[in-house]
């Protein structure tokens, strides 16, 4: 044994050699079951990523550094995606398609959920979170999680479509659309305003978003109710409303310019004290508060009918390493604790209903009222796989319409064919 | 021989991988169906995606508008990087400024320019529209008009590809002798019959690089597009890389889109053969009129 007598040789009895040697070896199994029973994550703890775009990421990180100093065993490392919606889809897809994405929750858009549940890439949640998750919710938040029988989503805040309008303009809000385009028209006559009515015309999302909401006012729907497969574009109700918002661009109610116009767009123009109203997503009222504003203090807020859900949510990828883990950051930042950190301190609104009805957060947020009657009904963007095709048929058409000289008779028989196509495509697979 | 192979054997291999694998790729994708239907699953489907392509009205619609945008942006890109790299050839005061300036627009990115073109171009806030209102002129819907939009996007694509076409000529310019020119100058040629004669001719190869470079990438064109239009209004500026993107990345209709892009790809194949054999052939009768 020439280590041993080396050892000796400074010092190292053989006894004491032994004697250390066991000493050492019950050191190490005391670690091992000391590990052991303090489960998986004591030595190493355990990292939920999450991907979000960079607002989101931005306002919650205060919240996440103190989750993170709270927590020595669950750590959450979140990723800031790009800001546009499109984008992060764009990011978030790449890494799915190479398989194995390093993200465990994803920070999703609401039309989102089919598709990628039908592409096989996220996990179910009713297995981790009950099937009482959305217990609790505005009616309206609760739309648009659950697909195919199972609960893909819970939504970090809830969003809708709103009528901004001029309180220095007018007396009161008007009661319904109809009312809206007469006192846009008076106004506009009376030399008042150069606008009346802004909106999203771009080709691009926000325009079906638009659709929608007339459309429910007129009494349409998007599909037949309860099924799927069949488009009811074609239906009176779907034509008059399409008619609707091509006649508010031929009278000059809204201007031309409608055609090229996204969110920001319409922020600024009716921003600028050049619209008498203008539809748009919460998020605008803070905006339009802020120093620079030509219309601040002089905007009101009112929910016409069913306005198109537009939340987000996070969604577990498939083939997360640590399922339990995510589904507990998940809880946490849908939560309402956080979601009540979220309102004050952004004005994000909440999905429970107990915070939309809690009277110290409607003291601070003047616009929690108007959100909590919004959600009580929202309208919800077909809830299929193929959404994305069949909003852009709708969107195609639309901006057609609205630039061109067709009727809303033609644009809509064209629209229902080209949905009908799509969706009999799909009908051998459903 | 075996030598000469085994050394061409890296590079073949990096063409191989590069475009020859990929290219297969979708030749095989394109005979699948792939998409959220299939749950991303590729399935044979018999070439129904063909059937589906030859038929779509949507692709030729969007084929028929690229190649406008392509043959506008390409004329037009190529008279004035002619212009451009005929000026920075001649002595300037502060010349490497001037050509500094001059490239700078292709230095930026294109989604940034895009940008910048959708704010310059807004109805009614843009400096555009502000100049037409202090000439005493309405307002006008640059971006809102299906008849004329397309006409805005290649102002924006010229505006940033040019400087690149007049650097390829400037390096066409500065390979032409100076003596040439002296020579025809002295004999009494006049600056017009200096260019048709000499300085054209000799630049034809740089032309012809210059074209089949911007041709590619215009019919590729996507994210101005993207950002300045988002293929609108009524579609009338959607490309065919839009619709490839869409089908790909919105519908998750993986084996469509792959079609899309091959559809694409012979079309540009097609063109580029069209442009060499036009090129050919010029160059064929001007030799028979020099030897008649």
């Amino acid at each position: 044994m020439p280590a041993g007598s080396q050892l000796s040789r400074i010092g190292f009895g053989g006894r004491r050699l032994r004697a250390l040697t066991a000493f050492l070896c019950t050191l190490a199994l005391l670690a091992c079951c000391g590990a052991g029973l303090a489960g998986l994550g004591s030595a190493r703890p355990v990292e939920v990523s999450v991907l979000m775009p960079a607002p989101f990421a931005d306002a919650t990180a205060p919240l996440v550094a103190a989750f993170n100093r709270e927590h020595r065993d669950l750590q959450i490392a979140v990723t800031r995606g790009p800001l546009d919606t499109e984008a992060l889809s764009d990011l978030a897809i790449s890494s799915l398609l190479l398989g194995d994405t390093p993200y465990d929750l994803l920070l999703m858009d609401v039309t989102w959920t089919p598709k990628y549940a039908a592409a096989g890439w996220l996990e179910p949640l009713e297995p981790l979170l009950g099937d009482h998750a959305m217990e609790g919710m505005a009616p309206g938040a609760q739309l648009g999680n659950a697909f195919g029988g199972h609960l893909w989503r819970l939504p970090l805040l809830a969003d809708m479509g709103l009528i901004y309008w001029r309180t220095d303009l007018m007396a009161a809000a008007p009661r319904n659309l109809q009312e809206l385009q007469a006192t846009a028209a008076d106004l506009q006559r009376r030399g008042v305003v150069p606008w009346g009515y802004v909106w999203q015309g771009r080709q691009y999302e926000g325009l079906s978003c638009v659709f929608l909401e007339v459309l429910r006012d007129f009494g349409g729907d998007w599909l037949r109710p309860g099924d799927s497969r069949e488009a009811e574009l074609d239906s009176p109700q779907a034509v008059a409303a399409a008619g609707w918002l091509a006649e508010l661009v031929r009278s000059g109610v809204t201007p031309a310019a409608v055609a090229n116009v996204s969110e920001s767009e319409s922020l600024q123009i009716f921003g600028a004290g050049e619209a008498a109203f203008m539809r748009n997503w919460p998020y605008a009222w803070a905006e339009l508060q802020k120093p620079g504003s030509a219309v601040a203090g002089r905007v009101g807020v009112v929910s016409l009918g069913d306005g198109t859900q537009g939340s987000w949510g996070f969604s577990m990828l498939r083939g997360s390493d640590h399922p339990q883990q995510a589904a507990a950051v998940m809880r946490w930042f849908t939560g309402e604790p956080t979601s009540r950190e979220l309102a004050l301190r952004y004005g994000y609104t909440p999905v429970w209903q107990s915070l939309l009805d809690d009277a110290t957060l409607q003291a601070q947020l003047p616009l929690l009222p108007v959100l909590r009657q919004a959600l009580e009904r929202t309208a919800l963007r077909p809830l299929t796989p193929l959404y994305a095709q069949l909003s852009d048929v709708v969107q195609r058409q639309l901006s057609a319409l609205i630039t061109g000289a067709d009727s809303a008779q033609t644009a809509m028989a064209e629209a229902q064919r080209q949905s009908e196509l799509i969706l009999r495509a799909a009908a051998p697979a459903a | 021989m075996p030598i000469t192979l085994l050394l061409l054997l890296p590079a073949l291999a990096l063409v191989g991988g590069v475009f020859l694998w990929p290219l297969l790729r979708y030749g095989w994708l394109s005979l699948q169906a792939s998409s959220v239907l299939t749950g991303l699953v590729p399935v044979p489907n018999g070439g129904a995606n063909w059937q589906r392509l030859l038929a779509d009205a949507r692709f030729w619609q969007d084929a028929a508008q690229t190649l406008r945008f392509a043959g506008l942006s390409l004329a037009l890109e190529l008279l004035l990087g002619l212009a451009f790299a005929l000026l920075l050839h001649r002595p300037l005061p502060r010349r490497g400024l001037v050509r500094a300036l001059v490239l700078l627009p292709w230095a930026l990115p294109t989604t940034v320019m895009a940008l910048g073109w959708r704010w310059i171009l807004n109805d009614p806030f843009g400096p555009l529209n502000g100049v037409l209102r202090s000439a005493g002129l309405p307002a006008y819907g640059f971006l809102s008009e299906p008849a004329t939009t397309w006409v805005f996007t290649v102002l924006a694509d010229v505006w940033k590809t040019t400087p690149f076409v007049a650097l390829l000529l400037l390096a066409g310019l500065q390979a032409i002798p100076a003596e040439l020119e002296e020579a025809l100058r002295l004999e009494g040629a006049g600056p017009w019959q200096r260019l048709r004669r000499l300085t054209l001719p000799l630049l034809a190869p740089y032309l012809l690089l210059a074209a089949l470079f911007r041709l590619a990438q215009a019919l590729g064109v996507f994210d101005l597009i993207q950002v300045l239009t988002g293929g609108g209004p009524a579609s009338s500026t959607e490309s065919l890389a839009l619709y490839a993107y869409l089908n790909a990345m919105r519908f998750l209709d993986f084996g469509y889109a792959a079609t899309v892009m091959l559809g694409m790809f012979a079309l540009l194949l097609a063109l580029s053969a069209l442009v060499l054999l036009v090129q050919g052939l010029r160059q064929r009768l001007q030799q028979a009129r020099g030897l008649s």
